[in-house]
């Protein structure tokens, strides 16, 4: 009996739920980077 | 002892550890991770009943234990948050939940692809999958209470509450196949031994072990962010 269907959605999903997982933590790591910027560009100002 | 947990337990001086330790876990996770496929997908045998669709095995049964255990860390920050209110806790707690979250769906998505061959079902409401579906809900509701409040130090405490109640939960799962009749098989590995063909318990422990690290890379990664999203107007931060 062929199982690569199942095999295939099982190693295929969890490959792109965890390139998910770490692309949405890299965007989150650039935006806490921006944050500290700005905070960074209201000091200089004040 | 004491005085450097105390030193780690402030966000300032926990930053730059967790950038200098995640790469490591990364690369442990990922080294593990091809040791493992390799040995669950090439040199483990053919299953003699449930054909090769029994090696969803080497990601299923990793990504379950992870989304329990997972959940038992997320606990234990939570009570160190809500007993002693030390804001690191908080933040690693919330760290482990989306990583967390995302074991426990691929737990739920590759066991729906192990149960459709093996028992001609994708999906049934049996008590060992009943609960860990719970358990996921248990995640989304930690995320979702932790950023529903204006003040971030009363969604710690409210995340953390919720946390803590939903503990009831894990020996549920655990002994759920032990309690009730149910679909899903019982345990295969146990404290006392095991069954299984030695390559294929190896190639599970191998994945299991990559899975612990990429958890732990990804948490401090996630924390890292939290941190400075949480400290921006502290001093130490602005100078990074």
């Amino acid at each position: 009996m062929n199982h690569g269907f199942y095999l295939w959605m099982s190693y295929g999903a969890t490959a792109i739920a965890m390139a998910v997982e770490l692309a949405i933590l890299l965007a989150r790591r650039a935006r806490a980077k921006r944050m500290i910027e700005e905070e960074r560009d209201l000091e200089a100002q004040d | 002892m004491a005085s450097t947990y105390f030193r780690y337990s402030s966000p300032a001086s926990f930053y730059p550890a967790a950038r200098r330790l995640a790469p490591w876990f990364g690369v442990a996770a990922a080294v593990l991770a091809v040791a493992g496929l390799a040995v669950g997908l090439v040199v483990a045998p053919t299953d003699a009943q449930q054909g090769d669709a029994y090696r969803i095995i080497f990601i299923h049964v990793p990504a379950a234990w992870m989304s329990m255990f997972i959940y038992l860390v997320m606990a234990f920050w939570s009570v160190l948050a809500l007993g002693y209110n030390t804001r690191l806790s908080a933040m690693m707690a919330q760290a482990l939940a989306p990583t967390g979250a995302l074991m426990t769906f691929i737990a739920l998505w590759t066991g729906a692809f192990w149960g459709r061959p093996t028992w001609g079902t994708y999906w049934a409401w049996d008590a060992r999958m009943t609960s860990e579906l719970v358990l996921l809900f248990l995640y989304f509701g930690f995320i979702a209470l932790a950023n529903a409040f204006e003040d971030p130090r009363r969604g710690d405490r409210a995340a953390a509450l919720l946390a803590l109640i939903g503990l009831v939960n894990l020996p549920i799962i655990y002994f759920s196949v032990h309690w009730w009749n149910t679909l899903h098989q019982g345990s295969t590995v146990k404290l006392t031994g095991t069954s299984m063909h030695v390559a294929m318990l190896t190639g599970m422990l191998l994945m299991a072990f990559a899975f612990w690290m990429y958890s732990i890379g990804a948490a401090l990664t996630r924390v890292r962010s939290i941190i400075l999203e949480r400290e921006r107007r502290a001093r130490w931060a602005r100078s990074l």
